[in-house]
């Protein structure tokens, strides 16, 4: 193995689940997401030479996010209507009570469901943010919007979230 | 409910603002009904992402694929394993037998005020180590403990860094001292762990110094906060590291 491809196992691959999990919240599709995730880190490895240092996470999930955006229409239509599929696999919880893991395991569902509502500009800010603990500058650069944006979409997007999550719990 | 302070008070509680602007932002929301509520739903709704929300882990199919087309990428082969080592289930597991060791004595008759104080604490800071729940927030930034702990809380506890004296910060978590709600700060000291309790100062006497199955405890009262120091760490070591959350402005 050359000094490229090492360099790019030690920096970059430990964050595949964090770019695979990012897929499937955008792309609502395990499938989709193993296809984007594919793409995205080809590409990353072949841009490897020009990541100037730095952290490679927000990097490499900018690329994710590129990916997805240059998606095929259908692939992105899709996941304006679906839930993600599969979930149950993954859901899978250490929960050694079943009745409690079937309960919030039905509450991950309807969570789930809330967030998929979002509008994807402030889905992506909230899930960078409590998902993969990105900072504001981080978001801002995998966003490519400027830091008050990402401000005022997490706080649109806590917002909304909270509302459907009460309104789906009252109803 | 609205406050044009809103967005400052979550950058404060997303651990962004500096130390200057962090103290403002959390006068504020000491004094702001809107922004701690705000904080309050905050917390909650970032406690019950994290909580429910699943993380995503690649299949071992997609991570084979990514490998072999790193390869055609590459035209060569044998990747490297890369292991990711979770700190704290090492570090815990040392001192895993000791707390189930004194888990197994904690019922002494004792008698009440004082003593149930310095019970209460020692139960605590073992009931956590047994289950391995000492930490509900891991950082060694006090930019992202501190917050973490005002929408949970209703008293904002000193979170400082004393790496440079060999005291590192690890994270925080909410417990209860005698049936009061506590903010925990923990602390990393060599193999040790340390405990620090924060919560509301009440009329009654506080223990001092003692020692409660094999673990240490000080005590001691800072404007209206009670404080107690507890670890499996000596005297000496307590003793310092006591003094140094002392020496801390509020
Ligand atoms: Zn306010």
């Amino acid at each position: 193995m050359d000094e490229r491809r090492r360099r790019f196992e030690t920096m970059a691959l430990p964050h595949l689940d964090a770019a695979y999990s990012l897929a499937c919240w955008l792309s609502r599709s395990q499938t989709d997401a193993e296809d984007i995730v594919q793409e995205a880190m080809l590409r990353a490895f072949r841009a490897f030479d020009g990541f100037r240092g730095g952290d490679v996470k927000p990097w490499l999930l900018a690329i994710v996010r590129n990916c997805w955006r240059n998606a095929g229409a259908d692939v992105r239509r899709r996941a304006q209507t679906a839930l993600l599929d599969d979930g149950d696999a993954s859901l899978a919880s250490d929960e050694p009570d079943p009745e409690a893991s079937a309960m919030r395991t039905s509450e991950s569902r309807r969570l789930d469901e809330a967030i998929a509502l979002l509008p994807e500009e402030f889905r992506e800010a909230l899930l960078l943010r409590e998902m993969e603990d990105m900072s504001y500058r981080e978001i801002a650069t995998i966003t490519g919007v400027p830091i008050g944006t990402v401000m005022s979409r997490l706080a649109r997007a806590r917002a909304m979230l909270r509302e459907t999550w009460m309104a789906r719990n009252l109803a | 409910m609205n406050c044009s302070e809103m967005l400052r008070t979550q950058a404060f509680l997303d651990g962004e603002l500096d130390d200057t602007a962090a103290k403002q932002a959390e006068r504020h929301i000491e004094n702001c009904k809107a922004c701690r509520a705000f904080s309050a739903s905050i917390a909650d709704l970032s406690d019950m992402l994290r909580k429910q929300i699943p993380h995503h882990r690649a299949p071992d199919a997609l991570r084979r694929r990514v490998g072999k087309l790193l390869d055609e990428a590459e035209e060569a082969a044998d990747p490297t394993p890369f292991r990711r080592r979770n700190f704290w289930m090492g570090a815990l597991s040392g001192s895993g037998g000791t707390a189930l060791a004194a888990g197994l004595a904690l019922f002494l008759i004792l008698p009440p005020s004082a003593a149930t104080l310095a019970q209460s604490v020692t139960d605590a800071h073992v009931r956590a180590l047994m289950n391995g729940k000492t930490i509900q927030v891991v950082s060694s930034n006090h930019h992202t403990v501190k917050p973490w702990f005002a929408g949970r809380v209703a008293l904002s506890p000193p979170v400082a860094d004393f790496q440079q004296q060999g005291f590192v910060l690890a994270g925080g978590r909410i417990d209860k001292v005698a049936g009061t709600q506590a903010a925990v700060v923990v602390y990393r000291h060599g193999k040790h762990e340390i405990d620090l309790f924060v919560w509301p100062a009440g009329k009654g006497a506080l223990p001092g110094e003692n020692t409660t199955q094999g673990y240490h405890a000080m005590f001691w009262r800072g404007g209206d906060l009670n404080f107690a120091a507890v670890s499996d760490t000596d005297w000496t070591e307590l003793r310092k590291f006591s003094g140094l959350v002392r020496a801390e402005p509020e």
